[in-house]
């Protein structure tokens, strides 16, 4: 068995890939990409969300079958160190993360809901946003969702423009 | 070592004075450089810092991050007395000597009032107890991170550290150069003088490691680059894109993971166990029965290849489970208890005593009005998002243990006798946390992954509860009643308050399980089953505050705030009732009561003013079926007073908005604090909402998040947290925005719907 994440066909074991075991364990303990996190196992908590196809999914109740064919994106390849996403500058501006064992599936929940509403009102969030955290980032991460919006919004504005724009300032 | 634990309890402050030891100065904290890990051209200067060889700053960091930004302000705290910036400063793991112990937390848990306590007004007893107490944690150098202490116990070590780092790297240039150290001058981690030489701090290290250090000064507050500004967290960039490494992170070469099956009745056993069809599952390797561990209930383990193999196995045994001796505890029961001790200990009088002032009997009787009420709390769970685990590798006699906790001595002592091994063969990795609560004060999990990695044949095995093992195996916040009384005067103020309170102690549980040796033979009495009911700041002239210790087989532990997360809700719900008895306004009534405390007041104020309360700042209309609360409460050295608004959706609560003013004392990152004030508020406000653990058939009811609610994202309110400036020395951050969110939401649905709630959670 493969599976397609984050842009590459990755080869599974065959003694352990078994069609019913859940995304979240395929990523955390055969890839090893432990970005993704295990948090109630039963889709109540979001800790454990990722792409499939561009789809927010908790991977912690999707069956490895039901993806097979679909394309998985993981927090580790939301952004990367040159080009951050517009969410996790976001994140970092407007320090969202404490404990930030929760924050991977939060912002996989966020990148979902700006690429299907790039304008999302705060009712949106609160639709979209169902993922738990206990340390309260809650009202940061409402925030940090408005401002990435904003943010990219304004590069979709000046789609040439040759520089990055700007990260947060310390 | 009894006495040591009594003294832990706060009292028999005597004791330890008639030995001599107690007249020899308190051991020092600044260590030598021989306490840190040797490392490539890196070197140490006292037992915290290192300066690498390009110049970089190595912080030994003593203390674990769950949250709540206690890396970014420990480093800051060096970086400012270094003058480097803190992207500087790089953290190496601590290690297990005695200066990484925590002192400010044990003097944070005598029971003292804030009239003997008050910083710069301490009464000799005070005084006395503080010093005795934190001689004796230096001596004990239990390493914990918690009781909102880890800036307090580091600012009066990191910063001395610090600046006699920076004081033998001038004195080193100084005899380099043969200038006069005074002329020199240190920016960027570089000293220069102004005639031409310059060297930066690698290039000075390895003298300044062989140059005394002279007169140590810290530097002024007016001098301060760093301390007081918000610069991002040293944590940010790896929490953003899934690098940070929590315990549940780990991996290793060969590794196996292990699910837990706990007998389902808490204290519980294991009978007979048919494991024939788990081990033929694919991907399971082992099962290996678990006896209990610092607190624990029995339990079976599967070890498989991945956790959801092991999983698929541990669903697959099959096990006789047996009732503890004498039952598994019922929470209704305990609850009902619970009530009728704290009534009956109130009709007496009884109970022992946390504060006494007056004569509240002769008081009472001579009152115009009295009024007695009776509040409520029930059982609680941490439920942090990360669950509870542990890595662990035994091999060639040494441990090597990998676990976010908040006490890795703890685990150290406990992993080193389950292995039967010296401590010293023992290594703990500290990861980060995800969260922590007080749950990770507790060691089971690695007593339980100590276990099963003796049965993998050298191979390191990972530990990870499931969710529902994580809630209804926890050492859960106890559950508590008290009884209040008070007697007011002809113009309504309160001239006597009893409080009687009855629940179960957690320190000597606490103690007991996870360091036996400082056990001790009976309970003295514990203050967190007290504080916030005795150390009111409120000035009442006859007060008695007393408390029934009860012993119940639920099992309780440290969580966030403690005995003020509850106890709080109780006065500050108490005080709004005398309020609208004497048909005063809530924040008049308690300024009038805060007189003499002009800290509580400030901070009341402001949130008054910045809520705009009636009558304070620029009043704010609310809209009809919006209604406002207020509390105030103390704890852990910080002052937080907030106003809810709040409003029905459905016919529940629904907060609106959340002013939040706060004396911390002085602030090292104010964004850090806001986020810490925020974080509390919503963490209070799942309990004060939801929150709620109780037992079926000796079976916790909560298994995970859909039977245990928690806030979510959609229900949480617009919160705005303002603080006060001050020089004091820094206090607690991490838990004292908890306490007053329950009773300020409580009082603002009594105005919104004239029901008065004392029971948690609240429900109308």
């Amino acid at each position: 068995m493969e599976l397609s994440v984050n842009g590459r066909t990755r080869p599974l074991p065959d003694d352990l890939a078994d069609s019913a075991m859940p995304l979240l364990w395929v990523l955390r303990d055969l890839l090893g990409l432990t970005g993704t996190k295990f948090g109630c196992g039963v889709a109540a908590c979001g800790a454990c969300t990722v792409l499939v196809d561009g789809q927010a999914v908790r991977s912690c109740v999707t069956p490895l079958a039901s993806v097979a064919a679909q394309r998985v994106t993981t927090i580790e390849a939301l952004g990367s160190a040159e080009r951050p996403h517009a969410l996790q500058k976001a994140w970092v501006l407007h320090q969202v993360p404490q404990c930030g064992y929760c924050q991977s599936g939060m912002l996989m929940a966020a990148a979902a809901l700006l690429a299907s509403n790039p304008q999302p009102s705060d009712r949106d969030i609160d639709a979209a946003i169902t993922n738990i955290c206990r340390c309260g980032t809650y009202p940061r991460i409402r925030a940090a969702i408005r401002s990435a919006a904003e943010a990219l919004r304004s590069t979709e504005r000046r789609p040439a423009r040759a520089t990055p724009a700007p990260g947060p300032k310390p | 070592m009894k006495r040591r634990s009594l003294l832990l309890s706060g009292l028999g402050l005597g004791g330890a004075l008639v030995v001599g030891w107690g007249l020899l100065p308190p051991r020092s904290r600044l260590g030598s450089a021989d306490m840190l890990a040797s490392s490539e051209g890196a070197v140490g200067l006292n037992g915290w810092l290192r300066i690498a060889a390009d110049g970089g700053i190595e912080l030994a960091m003593n203390r674990s991050e769950m949250g709540q930004g206690v890396h970014t302000a420990l480093a800051m705290l060096v970086g400012e007395e270094l003058e480097v910036p803190l992207a500087r400063v790089r953290l190496i793991p601590a290690g297990q000597e005695r200066l990484y112990g925590n002192v400010a937390m044990l003097i944070g848990n005598l029971p003292l009032h804030p009239s003997e306590s008050e910083t710069g007004h301490e009464t000799s007893l005070a005084k006395g107890g503080q010093w005795v107490v934190a001689k004796i944690a230096r001596e004990l150098g239990l390493n914990v991170t918690g009781g909102s202490s880890s800036v307090a116990d580091a600012w009066d070590v990191l910063p001395v550290a610090a600046a006699t780092a920076r004081a033998q790297l001038l004195n080193a240039s100084a005899l380099r150069w043969r200038l006069p150290a005074a002329e020199l001058t240190v920016a960027d981690g570089i000293v220069s003088h102004a005639s031409g030489p310059r060297a930066h701090y690698g290039e000075l290290a390895k003298e300044a490691a062989a140059t005394p250090p002279g007169d140590v000064v810290r530097k002024a507050r007016a001098d301060w680059k760093l301390l007081g500004t918000a610069p991002p967290r040293i944590d940010l960039g790896a929490k953003v894109d899934g690098s940070a490494v929590f315990g549940t992170d780990v991996r290793l070469p060969e590794m196996r993971f292990a699910v837990i099956r706990h007998c389902p009745m808490i204290g519980g056993g294991a009978g007979a166990v048919d494991s024939d069809a788990a081990m033929k599952l694919p991907g399971v390797e082992r099962v290996v029965r678990l006896g209990p561990y610092a607190g624990s209930t029995a339990a079976l383990a599967v070890v498989g290849r991945t956790w959801w193999h092991a999983r698929q196995g541990a669903q697959a045994l099959r096990v006789e489970w047996r009732a503890p001796p004498g039952g598994p505890p019922d929470t209704r029961a305990i609850e009902a208890n619970l009530l009728q001790t704290a009534r009956t200990t109130a009709d007496r009088g009884g109970g022992f005593t946390f504060h006494r002032r007056g004569d509240v009997t002769t008081a009472i009787a001579g009152a115009a009005r009295q009024l007695v009420q009776t509040y409520r709390a029930p059982y609680l769970a941490h439920a942090t998002m990360e669950p509870v685990n542990c890595t662990a590798q035994v091999r060639d006699g040494r441990v090597e243990v990998w676990v976010p906790t908040q006490v890795p001595g703890m685990a150290r002592a406990l992993a080193a006798k389950v292995a039967g091994v010296a401590e010293s063969a023992v290594t703990v990795h500290v990861t980060y946390l995800g969260g922590g609560f007080g749950r990770r004060l507790e060691v089971d999990v690695v007593g339980q992954a100590v276990r099963i990695a003796l049965e993998t044949g050298g191979r390191p095995v990972q530990l990870i509860w499931s969710r529902e093992e994580d809630m209804t195996h926890d050492f859960y916040r106890p559950a508590g009643a008290a009884v209040l009384q008070a007697g007011l005067d002809a113009a309504g103020m309160p001239v006597t308050l009893r409080i009687t309170s009855a629940g179960d102690a957690i320190t000597p549980r606490w103690i007991e399980r996870g360091i036996p040796h400082l056990s001790g033979p009976v309970d003295t009495p514990d203050k967190t089953a007290s504080e916030g009911l005795f150390d009111l700041p409120y000035e009442i002239a006859n007060q008695h505050i007393a408390h029934v210790a009860t012993r119940h087989s639920m099992p309780i532990g440290f969580w966030r705030s403690v005995g003020h997360s509850h106890h709080a809700f109780f006065s500050e719900g108490f005080v709004d009732e005398l309020a609208e008895l004497a048909g005063i306004d809530p924040v008049a009534y308690r300024l009038a009561l805060l007189k003499n405390m002009p800290r509580h007041r400030a901070v009341l104020e402001l949130a008054a003013e910045r809520a705009g309360w009636p009558g304070h700042g620029t009043p704010r209309r609310l809209p009809a079926g919006v209604a406002r609360g207020v509390a105030l409460h103390e704890s852990f050295g910080s002052i937080v007073a907030q106003v809810v608004e709040c409003t029905l959706v459905d016919g529940r609560p629904r907060v609106q908005r959340v002013v939040c003013a706060a004396d911390v004392g002085t602030v090292i990152h104010p964004g850090i604090v806001a986020q810490q004030m925020e974080g509390a508020i919503v963490f209070g406000l799942s309990a004060a909402l939801h929150g709620r653990i109780d037992t079926e058939n000796g079976v916790v009811r909560q298994d995970n998040f859909p039977a245990y609610r928690v806030l979510t994202l959609a229900e949480t309110p617009a919160i705005e947290t303002h603080l006060l400036p001050s020089t004091r020395p820094p206090s607690g951050v991490g838990e004292p925005g908890a306490p007053p969110i329950a009773p300020a939401l409580a009082n603002a649905l009594f105005a919104l719907t004239g029901k008065r709630l004392r029971e948690l959670p609240l429900v109308l």
